[in-house]
């Protein structure tokens, strides 16, 4: 004891205290860290540089341009390309999540062979022996079933079949068979044509989701807003027929709810009145027309779709009035037992009131030729079930998982001795296969799209390979086995040189004098070859033997099946940006739900997110219900895309496929799978499941966060007739005011004292109701401007950089640069616009870095999506319908509640306008969260970016996409949007470079760029003349919640509503 | 149970300590300051004795946010002819002609949460001396400044004013 030493509790305290804080230093010091430089530097490549490839998207059939921004060689971000004409500068939500097709953690690394129940990995010298032999023998007996492709590459893969042997079949879920059947059948045209929106004067659309998934969503989105801008008059009218609102119906003024499977009528119907009356621009072969739809009088449709008569009379009027107009049918919704009838029909309408060829375009008509229809799929299946095919080869598609199984897909298969796919990932179709080949991802790849008629699109690699896997572009891959089986002898050495000599033809007609080199090179930089293109007019040749059909199987409801925004037809599920992206229906994520009208859900003892149970003669399947007002009595809905049962860790084992329940039905005429048509048995499920609702309350309960205004109040009043033109023409003027002096003089001019639409002050004369509504919803009335009224603080720093005054009883702050402080970096987002794709959202995921947390998180709210959109449903029921999206994303508040109560200084107002957050200061106390009227804070709870964590959400290789510019924020640390402060740093930076002013338009957010409808704008309040400054301080404008006078950095336009009900403009 | 234990993490605590001691003043203290690279590059003498301006090996610091490490082969481009036969520059060929980057060690590292941009201070016309120290006669590097916040912001501070190039005093401009 005593030769021991003893030692007092607060000695060893102290030196356990040494000896731990060693250890810790000792284990934490980090192993030196190593600056690794290049072997040879690349000569145009500089690292901390980002560096942009033009290039297609692939993602979808639609083929969009695209510009990937890399970093360090590696792709980290996908924007559209402002110089494509299919998206124009806009790329959607599912565009956006191809990087993480690039980085899914579960692609396939290597060539694998079938051993048993498993798989083997082997090489491709190997993989591509054996499929070259397995081809030979198969003499001919061989088939290589592909997504839709265009192109060098359709016609490599046709080359390539012809030399094997083997017959070259493409094939898509969401093909557009019965548009080419209708436009056969109507216009002896087999073609998909161009939809100009931006023309329209009225669009009605039967079912048709142009603004999520049917034809070029993103170009047919920024038209739709240009044709929803158009107020010359008051058009500019959207009719949604269709038996539930969906989320492109939402942005509809008037919900039209027929029985389904009779949208077809309706639309005789319409073409019957316009006929009968001679209303409108009459198409030539009117007579023609009319003599089609003589049987289809109002009365007669009404009793037959359940739609009043007097209403299809009054959208026939308005439809007509407001040429040229537009008539959609087409997608998923569309594609039933009565889909080439209502295609047809929609044709037949469209003629009647003379839009073809003015709004229904053939001249960038998509290029689907040579794409087989279900039926024609369904007979390859038919003849590999037969023993007729020994050898097949698959890429780009997944009938397994996209086809019914009465489709016999999985039978087919399983009787094809050898099958091969060609997959970036495991899906359902590769899971089935002997032989699966690592494809490179389109990001990784040469190749081109010419998706339509004029649009030749080029797709190049925006980085090396990744170094994991061992991974070949499809091109080279066919050429490597081509060659390897004895064929292609006068092939070149790779794809790339396959595709250079394929545009030669292209060369010459586009080269304009330069060299192909030259002209190679500048296509790559550009995206592609453009040429504007026209057609001759179409000419109606023929009607449709149109009749009424029963639905199929037994059961009280109708069933819906609806494709997803997110998904597509399902390849999207394995992204978990997608995943965690709300449907903006339902607004619930990471899963399946049966949409179901409450009064149908009470009548089967059903609440929400308890299980209903759908079974049709087909199968059954169990998902939670959605209760939605927005469909009507005697339907149920469900959405595709989810029930995959491979395809990675995100897809796998989440939510129903809801092809189990399609009966065996086609649209005869056309070969297209009846997605409608059948009737459907709901009644309460029996396993307890989970309904991952984002966001469950879509009342705002009076708030005024998404405000309307009707197109009749900012026409001067004229159309609503009550006098106010005078009032509402200066106060037009107003907003179009360039400064502040002007302002003031208007503000102090007297004359505007009821009338004058601006958002100041904050409070005061606010009504409810505005007397001349003529339909419900809420619309705030134009608040009035008192007597002696200045603008509030924050206007003053936007219009007089020299009063920069943020309170205005302080003197202004003259601590540290805020006297230097130039910019009031601000933003105006017109809900006008918005249609609620969720295009912004994934964006912002990608751009600043946001891990995705998993259903259960996002159902206890700890989302960290930093821009979300909120569905406000005002008044969802048949009639004038009122959905209001709001992106949602941190004001910017000039005096931010969350500011003040920070006691660390986090978070604090920057000399330039942004409400700041500093991670490395934030110890978590999450007061300003609390304290933020706008919810747009988001917390990090768990550690999402360390390895070990099981709340890791960037495993290997999604960590490659990481923008480097922005910090990863650990557990602990509040966060939220940054308006993209390193893209305003980047840009500021670019402007000190060039010795000037930072130009308006220059800088733009990951969301503003990304919108396909271009709702947001993003720039400089302080620049009288920039565009973010015109329509903050234009009419229509608004600030959420103006009444606390937090003083927002971010503007909103009100959204125009339109009137059908009385008509439509005169 | 403490009297058994006690001495043992008195050894534990004494070793670890050390190293981490060790580790720590590594950098800064020692008979040569600096840690230890894979070849012992002399700044001394390139960028001293031989008067090489710093850009032309670390050029994109005036170009980028980030400054550059050379590429081998840029060393290479003197080195096949000049000093081939010294120990270093052997060592240097070696990693050529084996086509392996040279592992060099970090010696100035900021945290992940911020974001310093090389390229704004560099065309600022500021020295690289000022914030790396006299690098020209440094055998072996080593960091010469702090580079924690109060370093920077003391700086920033005295330039608020600097006529053509006022510094910013926003956390956001580095921290984001």
């Amino acid at each position: 004891m005593s030769d021991s030493v003893v030692f007092e509790r607060r000695e060893f305290l102290k030196l356990v205290g040494v000896g731990v804080a060693g250890t810790a230093a000792g284990c934490a010091a980090p192993e030196a860290e190593k600056l690794i430089p290049y072997l040879v530097a690349p000569t145009d490549v500089m690292p901390g540089v980002p560096y942009f490839h033009a290039t297609t998207c692939r993602e979808c059939p639609a083929g969009c341009g695209a510009v990937v921004r890399t970093r360090e060689g590696r792709a980290i971000k996908l924007e559209g390309n402002p110089n494509h004409p299919l998206g124009q500068g806009g790329l959607c939500a599912r565009g956006q999540a191809g990087l993480q097709g690039l980085y899914d953690p579960d692609r396939i690394k290597t060539p694998l062979q079938k051993d048993g129940s498993g798989w083997k990995a082997i090489t491709w010298d190997e993989a591509i022996a054996l499929v070259a032999g397995k081809l030979g023998e198969a003499k001919g007996r061989s088939l290589l079933l592909t997504g839709h492709e265009t192109g060098t590459v359709r016609s490599f893969a046709g080359e390539f079949a012809a030399a094997v042997g083997a017959r070259h079949v493409m094939w898509e879920p969401f093909g557009y068979e019965v548009l080419r059947a209708a436009n056969r059948a109507t216009f002896g045209l087999d073609a998909v044509p161009h939809l100009d929106l931006a023309a329209a004067r009225c669009v009605i659309a039967f079912g048709a989701d142009f603004l999520e998934t049917f034809g070029s969503p993103v170009a047919q989105a920024r038209g739709f807003a240009a044709m929803r801008a158009k107020r010359d008059d008051g058009a500019g009218h959207f009719i949604a027929v269709e038996p539930r609102l969906s989320t492109t119906a939402a942005s509809a003024d008037e919900w039209v709810a027929p029985k389904p499977g009779t949208e077809y009528a309706l639309a005789l119907g319409l073409a019957h009145v316009i006929c009968n009356e001679n209303l409108g621009t009459a198409g030539a072969e009117r007579a023609a027309v009319k003599a089609a739809v003589a049987a289809y009088t109002p009365d007669a449709v009404a009793q037959q779709t359940e739609v009043p008569a007097d209403t299809i009379v009054r959208l026939a009027r308005l439809f007509a009035k407001s040429g040229p107009s537009l008539a959609i049918a087409g997608g998923v919704a569309t594609q039933g037992t009565q889909g080439t009838a209502l295609a047809a029909a929609v044709n037949l309408l469209n003629h009647a009131a003379g839009n073809t060829n003015r709004t229904v375009r053939f001249d960038r008509t998509l290029d689907l030729s040579g794409l087989a229809s279900f039926a024609q799929l369904v007979r390859e299946f038919e003849g590999m079930a037969a023993g007729q095919v020994d050898v097949l080869l698959v890429s780009g598609t997944n009938p397994v998982y996209a086809t019914p199984a009465w489709s016999g897909a999985s039978e087919a298969m399983a009787k094809v001795p050898f099958k091969v796919a060609l997959a970036t990932a495991k899906d359902e179709t590769a899971e089935a296969c002997d032989l699966i080949l690592p494809m490179s991802h389109a990001l990784e790849s040469f190749g081109d799209a010419w998706s339509a008629r004029g649009v030749y699109s080029l797709q190049q690699p925006a980085m090396k390979r990744l170094p994991m896997f061992d991974s070949r572009s499809f091109g080279d891959a066919l050429m490597a086995i081509g060659k390897q089986a004895g064929v292609g002898a006068n092939w070149p050495e790779s794809f790339h040189d396959v595709l250079r000599a394929r545009w030669q033809t292209l060369h010459a007609r586009f080269g304009k004098g330069r060299d192909f080199d030259t002209f190679w090179m500048e296509s790559l930089r550009d995206g592609g070859v453009f040429e504007d293109v026209s057609a001759a007019p179409v000419r109606f040749t023929a009607s449709y033997p149109f009749a009424a059909s029963e639905r199929q199987g037994d059961g009280p409801l109708a069933l819906l099946v609806t494709a997803s925004n997110n998904f597509y037809d399902g390849r999207g599920a394995n992204r978990p940006w997608l995943q965690e992206l709300p449907d903006m229906t339902s607004k619930t994520v990471w899963g399946s739900w049966v949409e179901i009208h409450p009064e149908t859900a009470a009548t089967l003892g059903v609440k929400q997110g308890d299980p209903v149970k759908l079974e049709t003669s087909a199968g059954s399947v169990e998902a939670p219900a959605y209760l939605y007002a927005g469909i009507r009595k005697d339907t149920v809905a469900l959405a595709l895309g989810q029930g995959h049962t491979s395809y990675g860790r995100y897809a796998k084992g989440r939510g129903v496929n809801a092809l189990a329940l399609l009966p065996q039905a086609t649209d005869a005429a056309a070969g297209a799978l009846a997605y409608q048509g059948a009737n459907v048995k709901a009644s309460r499920g029996a396993k307890a499941m989970d309904l991952y609702e984002q966001q469950a309350e879509k009342n705002q309960h009076g708030r005024k966060i998404a405000q309307i205004v009707p197109v009749a109040a900012l026409l001067g009043g004229a159309a609503a007739g009550h006098g106010e033109a005078a009032a509402h023409g200066e106060a037009a003027a107003h907003g179009e005011a360039k400064g502040h002096g002007d302002a003031a003089a208007h503000g102090s001019s007297g004359g505007h004292d009821a009338h004058y639409p601006g958002h100041y002050p904050a409070g005061e004369h606010v009504h409810d109701q505005h007397p001349s509504m003529s339909r419900p919803g809420q619309y705030t009335e134009p608040l009035a401007r008192p007597e002696g009224w200045q603008p509030p603080a924050h206007a003053i720093t936007a219009f007089e950089p020299e009063l920069k005054v943020r309170h205005p009883k302080h003197e202004p702050v003259r601590e540290g640069s805020y006297k230097n402080a130039k910019h009031r970096w601000a933003m105006a987002i017109d809900l006008n616009a918005c249609t609620g794709c969720g295009s912004c959202v994934v964006a912002c995921y990608a751009e600043n870095n946001i891990p995705v947390v998993g259903p259960e998180l996002m159902r206890r709210g700890r989302e960290m999506a930093w821009i979300r959109i909120d569905r406000f449903e005002e008044k969802v029921a048949p009639g004038a319908s009122d959905v209001r999206f709001v992106p949602m994303m941190c004001q910017h508040c000039g005096d931010a509640p969350c500011e003040m109560v920070c006691p660390v200084y986090a978070t604090y107002h920057n000399p330039e306008g942004l409400n700041a957050q500093v991670y490395n200061r934030c110890v978590g106390t999450r007061y300003c969260s609390n304290n933020c009227p706008y919810k747009v804070r988001a917390f990090n709870w768990f550690e999402y970016s360390a390895p070990e964590k099981t709340t890791f959400a960037f495993p290997e290789p999604l960590n490659w996409q990481l923008n480097p510019d922005v910090t990863v924020r650990s557990k602990g640390v509040m966060e939220k949007c940054t308006m993209c402060i390193q893209r305003i740093l980047e840009g500021k930076g670019h402007a000190k470079d060039e010795n000037r002013e930072v130009r308006d338009g220059e800088i733009q957010t990951a969301c503003a760029q990304s919108c396909p409808a271009q709702a947001i704008t993003f720039g400089d309040l302080a620049d009288p003349e920039s565009a973010v400054h015109l329509k903050s301080f234009g009419e229509r404008k608004y600030w959420v919640f103006q009444e606390l006078n937090t003083k927002p950095g971010v503007t909103y336009l009100q959204k125009v509503t339109r009137d059908t009900m009385s008509g439509g403009p005169a | 149970m403490t009297k058994i234990i006690a001495p043992a993490l008195i050894v534990c605590a004494l070793v670890t300590a050390s190293v981490a001691l060790s580790q720590s003043f590594g950098v800064k203290l020692g008979a040569t300051k600096g840690p230890q690279q894979p070849i012992e590059f002399s700044h001394r003498i390139h960028a001293g004795v031989n008067q090489m301006d710093c850009l032309y090996c670390h050029s994109s610091a005036a170009n980028s946010p980030w400054a550059n490490i050379p590429a081998v082969s840029q060393c290479m481009g003197c080195h096949t002819v000049v000093a081939t036969d010294k120990p270093e520059i052997v060592k240097l060929t070696d990693y050529w002609t084996r086509g392996e980057q040279v592992p060099w060690v970090k010696v100035h590292k900021v945290p992940d949460h911020v974001k310093f941009n090389h390229k704004r201070h560099v065309r600022a016309g500021i020295e690289c001396q000022t914030c790396h120290g006299p690098v020209e006669t440094m055998d072996r590097v080593y960091q010469y400044s702090s580079l924690k916040m109060g370093w920077c912001v003391t700086c920033h501070r005295q330039n608020l004013d600097n006529p053509t190039h006022p510094a910013s005093m926003d956390c956001l401009v580095c921290h984001h």
